[in-house]
Order: C-alpha cells, then structure tokens, then sequence
C-alpha cells in the first residue's frame, strides 16, 4: 500500500494547463487575457454590444451555477433575482438619487434574501417540483412589478436618466460598460473559483449528489441550500443592477421574463453543469451566436434565426451531454494518459 | 454509565410496526452484532438511532442525553456515524473528496480534511483509490468507503449496516481485523451483517430482531443455540462449525 499523502503530492507537482478544480490553469488565464484585450481594442460598435452582453450574462451563468450546477437547485425562476436587483438600484436612484456603486449591493442584498427565503419555503420540495416552485415564484414577483406601478412604473417600464455621469453610473463609452461587465465576470468567476475548493463547496456538492449521506456526514442540509440560493441570488442580483445600467430601461415583462430564467439555466448547461469554467464557456459561445444570428439574419425569413439557435442547442446537448467542459476535460483526459 | 440506551423504543408505519417495544443499551467500547431475517426492522432501528426517523414512542438515550428526534447531521455531529446498506456515494466526486466531506465535521480547513481523509482511506484500503472517480469503484470498494466515511467522522459510536455483503472471501478478512479493532481505538459498534461468520466470531454480543421485536441478546454461543432465534433466523441446519 501506498504512502497516504502520494496520490495527492503527484496531483499537486502537475502542471495544470486545463481548468480543475481549486486551481488555476494556463487555460483560465489565456482566456481572460484574451477577454481583457477585447475590452481594450477599438471595434466596432454593435461587436462591443456582443461582448458586453457576452460577459454580463457569462457572469449570470455564473451566479445560476452556484444553486443549479453546484447545490443541485435547478431553478427556473432566477429572471426574478435579476429583476429584484435591476428595479432596486434603478428606483433607488431615480426616487432617491443614492448612486448605483451602493444601490447595486442593495440589490444584491434584497435578491439573497429572495433566494434565502424561497429556498426555506420549497425547503421539501425535490426535482421537478422545485423547479416548477421557482418558476412560479418568478411570475409571482413579475406580475407584482407589473402592478405596483406607482413603484415600478408599471407595464410602462422604469426609465434611467441616459445622461453620462460616473457616480450615476452612465458611461457615454462601451469600452467603460465593457470593463465593468468583465470585472463582473471576473468577481463572480473567482468567488466560484474560491467556493468550489471551500468547505461550503464540499457541502454543495455532497448535498446534490446525496442528501441522505450528506446529512449523515453532519451536513444540515437546508442551511446548505438556503445559503446556496442566497449567494447565487446576490450574484444574480447584482447583475440585474448592471444590466439596469447599460439598457437604462426596465420593464417586468422582459427583465423578469421566463425566457431569461431559461437562459440563465441553458447557458450552464451547455457550457457544463457544476464547473467554474462551463458558464463561462457556454455564454463565449451562446451569446454571440444568439446576438449575431438576430442581427444579421433576424430581418430575412421571419423566426430563422431562433430556428439556427435551437439547432446549435440541441447539437451541443446531443454530443456534449457533459457540457462544453467535459469536452475539455476529455481533451485532458487523452493528454494526461500519452503522457 | 451506558454509552447508549434504547428505552421501548417503536415505530410504526401505518398499521405496520417495523420496530416495536425495543429496549436495550451498549456500553463503551463494545462490539455488538445486530442479525435478524430481511424485514425484521434492524434498518428501521438504524434510522431511529441515526435520526433519520423519529419513534412513534420511547426514547434513545446516547451519552446520557435524550437524542430521540434530533436530526441525522445532529446526530452525525454528536457522535453517531452510520453506513447505508445501499451505498450512497457523491457520484461527482473522488473518492478522497467523498471522505473529505465527513472529514470537515472536525478539521477547521479543506487541507487538513484531505489529510484526515487519506489517513482513513489508507486504514480501510482504499488509499490507491484515492483520486479515482467512485464510479470506478466496485461493490465492495464501494462498502469500504462506505466504512471510510463513517469512520472519518471520529465517532463514539458507529453502526454499520451490511458490510460484508458482497466481498470476497479475504476482503471480509480484512475487514473483519479492520472492525475488530475499532473498539480499541474507543469507537463503540453495532454490526448488522448477514456474513455470520465473521459476526459471531468478532463481536461480544448478539442481538436478534424479528418482527421488530427484540427476541434475543446475548453472547454469539448463547443466541446460536437459542431455539428461539434458530426457528426464527438461523434455520434448523445453522451450526457454527
């Protein structure tokens, strides 16, 4: 029988050139580069709505994959966490006038405590039910911004003042909104990076793959969940903020819509569940697609552009059941084993 | 003073009693096997104790203190580790990772953890296993990080449910020398097995379910020859020869 510490010192002294967990990897770092020097190159400006999209809803996937990839809280109603986040800085600053810099972690605050609170209350519902549980939570809290008008500006939508100013957080330059949603990316990429290697990390995942030995090994499984959901809504929530920031225009019927809650939940899946780096993949590849196929082919044939979309999906989904980081991962597997 | 203690202890589910009317205590250090026929409650007695059930009566009493009703992580975190008959792996993880999680109930870091948990893999033998996806892991691979897991929780009292079933001949001989020296290392354990030969040569006491009532509890060479317990499990032929 082996020394109990060599398996562990042989993993440690290899180079990681792919992402695993609780290191970081070449891989990682190239690729935020390459990010970086996105933001700083002149393009033109409808690519750097892409980009900005790109790295604003990669940062969203983030958030989602803390409950649904990490804790196994598929949920289908996070459109609601965003939208919470958004309608708090945006009517803080138009009713109040407090800066979106602080309005925004008020946002993610009052988003935590959505997700704290719904994860008690459907605290015994499992599978199918708790997704159907989030989704209706999120109609709930959509149909609730669509009458409070008097607080929301109603179907009418709530409008930001789109005059430049850094302490309203309006920027004339999509190079600044860029930056910003890159350094969202990045925070929520390395508070992701951080939880999976934490003991809050293990407990997510021994909750997901087995409740009953989890809770034998000393693990409380709704505090686990309820935490879960809390920080994967602040994220969320702060995004929504952001996002309230770049579109200076909110409505209930887009911000806290379904579909944004399915994409939210499409974008991990793709990229590759319960991976720091799968989101992120799967919003690089998703979002411009999506974007570029609306822009160029959403004035030709009528729904052909939604038509491609769906292809893709389902292409990605039949031959990466594992999600683009498996793909890597199997890559790495091949290399690891001609070593 | 009893390290734990079963007071007319029940549970029914609906017209059925699983475990009825069970009285019974261990004392620190002891080696206690739990045998009796499929249905006779030992699961049942397993899931009151480790508090995945709650009685419909009585009371458990583990360190002098009323534990009846806690929940499992109460209980896991009080001192009461448990195996499942049916393994219950975290399927996403190593098999280290799998064992870190019940390492982290007393080590304050992640890294002191994984090395808590590679001193027990490389007790139970499973320390080439370590970084290997559990998938990999063959029933009674699967049975030993079942052990790995229990044990990594440092309990004083652990029940383990069906370990043997599905080894291999020198595997129960493994683990038989691996369970008969818990004790020594002040981890108190009830055992129920269907391999009775390593049951009733390693531990002090049988006790005997049926029905969901206690019908025997007594030394290996007393409950073999308890006409009681032989029409009831053993068989006519059963000797331990």
């Amino acid at each position: 029988m082996k020394a109990a510490a060599t398996p562990t010192d042989r993993l440690r002294k290899r180079w990681r050139l792919l992402p695993e967990r609780g290191t970081v990897s070449l891989f990682e770092i190239v690729l935020f580069a390459a990010c970086a020097v996105l933001v700083a190159v002149r393009l033109p400006q409808h690519l750097q709505d892409v980009i900005i999209l790109t790295y604003l809803w990669g940062g969203l996937a983030l958030a989602w994959n803390i409950a649904g990839g990490y804790a196994g809280l598929i949920s289908f109603g996070h459109a609601a966490f965003f939208g919470i986040g958004a309608y708090t800085s945006a009517i803080l600053n138009v009713k109040v006038g407090l800066t979106p810099w602080i309005g925004m972690w008020l946002g993610g605050l009052l988003a935590a405590a959505a997700g704290t609170a719904l994860a008690l209350v459907c605290a015994r519902l499992r599978g199918p039910f708790f997704i159907l549980s989030t989704l209706a939570a999120a109609e709930v809290v959509r149909i609730g911004a669509l009458n409070w008008a008097t607080l929301t500006g109603g179907p009418e939508g709530l409008a930001l003042l789109p005059v430049p100013s850094v302490l309203n957080m309006v920027f004339a330059s999509k190079t600044t909104y860029a930056a910003l949603m890159l350094g969202y990316l990045l925070a929520a990429y390395v508070f992701t990076k951080i939880l999976e290697g934490s003991r809050f990390g293990f407990y997510m995942f021994a909750i997901r793959d087995d409740e009953d030995a989890a809770s034998a090994a000393g693990v409380n499984p709704l505090l686990v969940r309820a935490s879960a959901m809390g920080l994967s809504a602040f994220l969320s929530g702060v995004g929504g903020s952001l996002f309230a920031q770049y579109f200076l225009y909110l409505d209930p019927t887009h911000v806290i819509s379904p579909e944004l809650s399915f994409q939210f939940a499409l974008l991990p899946a793709l990229g590759g569940l319960g991976t720091a780096i799968g989101p992120v993949l799967g919003s690089f590849v998703i979002t411009p697609l999506s974007e570029m196929l609306r822009s160029y082919m959403g004035d030709a044939v009528s729904g052909l552009h939604l038509a491609i979309y769906g292809g893709v999906v389902i292409a990605v989904m039949l031959y990466f059941p594992g999600g683009m980081a498996a793909a890597l991962q199997h890559l790495a597997g091949r290399k690891r084993k001609a070593q | 003073m009893a390290l734990l203690e079963v007071r007319t202890l029940s549970r029914s589910f609906g017209a059925l009693w699983a475990v009825r009317n069970v009285s019974f205590s261990v004392q620190p250090g002891e080696l206690v096997g739990l045998i009796g026929p499929n249905g006779a409650g030992k699961s049942t007695l397993y899931n009151l104790i480790a508090g995945a059930l709650d009685p419909t009566s009585g009371e458990i009493v583990f360190n002098g203190r009323r534990v009846s009703g806690q929940k499992p992580y109460q209980a896991a975190r009080g001192g009461i580790a448990r195996t499942f008959q049916i393994p219950k792996p975290y399927r996403h993880l190593s098999v280290v990772d799998n064992v870190v999680v019940s390492a982290l109930a007393h080590d304050s870091t992640v890294a002191a953890a994984r090395t808590s948990a590679e001193a027990v893999l490389a007790d139970v033998g499973l320390a080439d296993y370590a970084d290997a996806p559990v998938s990999i892991l063959t029933t009674g691979l699967l049975k030993r990080l079942e052990v790995a897991r229990a044990l990594a929780l440092k309990p004083s009292l652990v029940l383990f449910d069906e370990i043997m079933a599905g080894l291999t001949p020198s595997e129960v001989k493994s683990m038989t020398n691996l369970v008969a020296g818990l004790p020594a290392r002040g981890i108190t354990v009830i055992w129920v097995e269907h391999v009775l030969y390593a049951i009733m040569k390693t531990a002090q006491r049988i006790m005997v379910l049926h029905r969901g009532e206690m019908i025997a509890d007594d030394t290996p060479e007393k409950v073999a020859a308890d006409p009681v317990v032989i029409k009831a499990y053993l068989g006519e032929e059963m000797s331990l020869a």
